[in-house]
């Protein structure tokens, strides 16, 4: 294509938006909608992995054992878990132990204080228990309650709970975000048709006198692309500062419950930017073909 | 070369337009089309211009088949023919400059080429003067000298004309005339339908008389025919 064409037909498709102002605004409004509750999507759907990773390791229970069992019993006891199907690992942490491990995590002064090794722990033995996966975590617990010299089982089932609702979440976007996506192909579609019956007699001509079909069609795809770019721009900006806002919240906050491990904010620009421009020119393209293929005769 | 071989138009509403149509007309000629109104006239022209597709025979323009012609390639044949209209369809909001330009601009031809070729145009149609008005503000034989500039800008070798002069007055009519006539010395093959007896008997040209989808009558030098 010369360079004079493809100037002439930004010059057209930009007059065709200028001329539909409002029916181009609110297509763009429509992408920026849809591509904002698609970027949200994209951060979720990125950071999943991570999140999913960490309820891997927040997964495991711990079996609180009765006072009467020994050392010995414990150790066993062990080992006989870790013979139990779909058990990754056990290990026994003793009293002693866990006041290592709870004023390793925890850095509350007044609580460290009162903990202490010896007669006065208050702390139970107790055996750490890793199953294979979250899934299965509810029969291993059943398992393990089966056995001899257990007190009680404390599973962290808020991990479950949060990766459910996830996951859930992740679902009711997916759901949501492509009604949307469809919405705004329509509109962009709509605008893209007014032009087409703005330009009829233009178009008439211009079939007459030879002009070739992709000569004519394309200020239509450029103006629909175009729109599905700027509606891109807007939520792009958007979604990379508040996402900016929370990784540094999240990284500056407490360190012990460092549930979220948040994908990095220079990857996340990356696949935010190229996936939302992606789609949005798709939609903005998408819609110029319905159109096309509807109202312009060639 | 125009060639029509046993040609039929039936629109889908079982209208028979054309029943049997064998004409051939010469590079150069200059061909009137007459006969009363409903008669086949429009689309006996349509058929040259692959507005319409015959629904049997074949049309041949320079010995292509327009019915064979792959759609992406119908705008080289339509580049080949400019069309002239009764109501001109010129574009209401650019100048008659800019009108003929773009049809120069639609078919991608170089901005730098545009300029003479377009003035060059209108002042072979006369209109050197009034390259900027607005088809609002020039008259009906203005306007359809316009819709000419536009026509033969590309330099086709047929111009095609559906009732040219449908819409003008007998002095605007005689105008553009003389204005085909003198395309037609220039080389161009010129087809034109039309109403205008006095026309057809001064002029003496070939004159293809179709009457209910039929050629009646086809003769060099010939008369208009028909009292109306
Ligand atoms: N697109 C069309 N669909 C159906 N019938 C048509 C169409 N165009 C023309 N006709 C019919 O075909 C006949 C010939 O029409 P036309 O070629 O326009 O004749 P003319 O130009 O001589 O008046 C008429 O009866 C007309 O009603
Ligand atoms: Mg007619």
């Amino acid at each position: 294509m010369k360079i004079d064409t493809i100037r002439r037909h930004f010059r057209e498709a930009y007059r065709g938006i200028v001329k539909n102002s409002w029916m181009s605004f609110a297509a763009v409004g429509a992408v920026a909608v849809t591509l904002m509750i698609f970027g949200v999507f994209v951060i979720f759907a990125v950071n999943l992995g991570s999140i999913t990773d960490e309820v891997g390791d927040n997964v495991s229970m711990n079996v609180v054992l009765k006072d009467e069992v020994t050392k010995e019993q414990a150790t066993a006891l062990t080992t006989k878990i870790k013979g139990l199907p779909n058990v990754n690992d056990a290990r026994f942490i003793s009293k002693d132990e866990g006041v290592d491990e709870v004023k390793k995590n925890l850095k509350d002064a007044d609580f460290t204080r009162v903990l202490q090794k010896g007669e006065n722990n208050f702390l139970p033995n107790l055996i750490k228990v890793t199953p294979k996966n979250v899934s299965v975590s509810k029969g291993v617990e059943q398992a393990v309650k089966g056995l001899e010299g257990i007190e009680s089982v404390k599973n962290s089932n808020t991990a479950k709970e949060l990766l459910d609702s996830v996951l859930l979440f992740k679902n009711i976007i997916l759901v949501f975000g492509v009604g949307l996506a469809v919405l705004a192909a329509f509109l962009i579609s709509n605008t893209i048709k007014l032009t087409i019956i703005a330009r009829r007699r233009e178009i008439e001509v211009q079939r007459l006198v030879g002009a070739s079909n992709w000569f004519i069609r394309w200020p239509f795809f450029i103006e629909g692309g175009f729109i599905g770019f700027v509606g891109s721009v807007l939520p792009i900006g958007v979604l990379l500062l508040v996402y900016q806002g929370f990784v540094k919240m999240i990284s500056g906050g407490s360190q012990n419950t460092n549930l979220l491990q948040m994908v990095g904010f220079a990857d996340m620009a990356m696949y935010l930017t190229v996936s939302i421009l992606g789609i949005g020119i798709f939609i903005g393209v998408f819609g110029s073909v319905l159109s096309i293929r509807r109202f312009l005769k060639i | 070369m125009i060639e029509m071989h046993d040609v039929w138009k039936v629109y889908p509403n079982g209208i028979e337009a054309l029943r049997g149509v064998n004409i051939t007309i010469d590079t150069g000629e200059f061909v009137y089309v007459v006969g009363p109104s409903g008669a086949g006239k429009s689309s006996f022209i349509k058929l040259m211009y692959r507005e319409e597709k015959p629904t049997s025979g074949v049309v041949l323009i320079n010995g292509v088949n327009v019915k064979r012609v792959r759609d992406w390639k119908i705008p080289h044949l339509r580049r080949k023919i400019g069309v002239v209209f009764q109501d001109y369809k010129l574009l209401p909001h650019m100048s008659a400059y800019d009108n003929v330009a773009f049809a120069l601009e639609a078919v991608e031809v170089p901005t730098k080429q545009i300029q003479p070729r377009v003035e060059e145009a209108l002042e072979l149609v006369g209109l050197s003067d009034r390259m900027k008005a607005l088809p609002s503000q020039l008259s009906g034989g203005e306007q359809q000298r316009v819709s000419i500039a536009r026509a033969i800008v590309n330099n086709p070798g047929f111009i095609i004309a559906d009732e040219p002069t449908g819409n003008l007055d007998p002095e605007n009519s005689w105008d553009i005339m003389y204005l085909l006539e003198e395309i037609n010395m220039r080389g161009t093959t010129v087809v034109m339908a039309t109403h205008n007896k006095e026309i057809v008997n001064t002029m003496r040209q070939r004159v293809i008389a179709i009457e209910q989808g039929i050629v009646v009558r086809d003769e060099i030098g010939g008369e208009y025919g028909y009292e109306d």
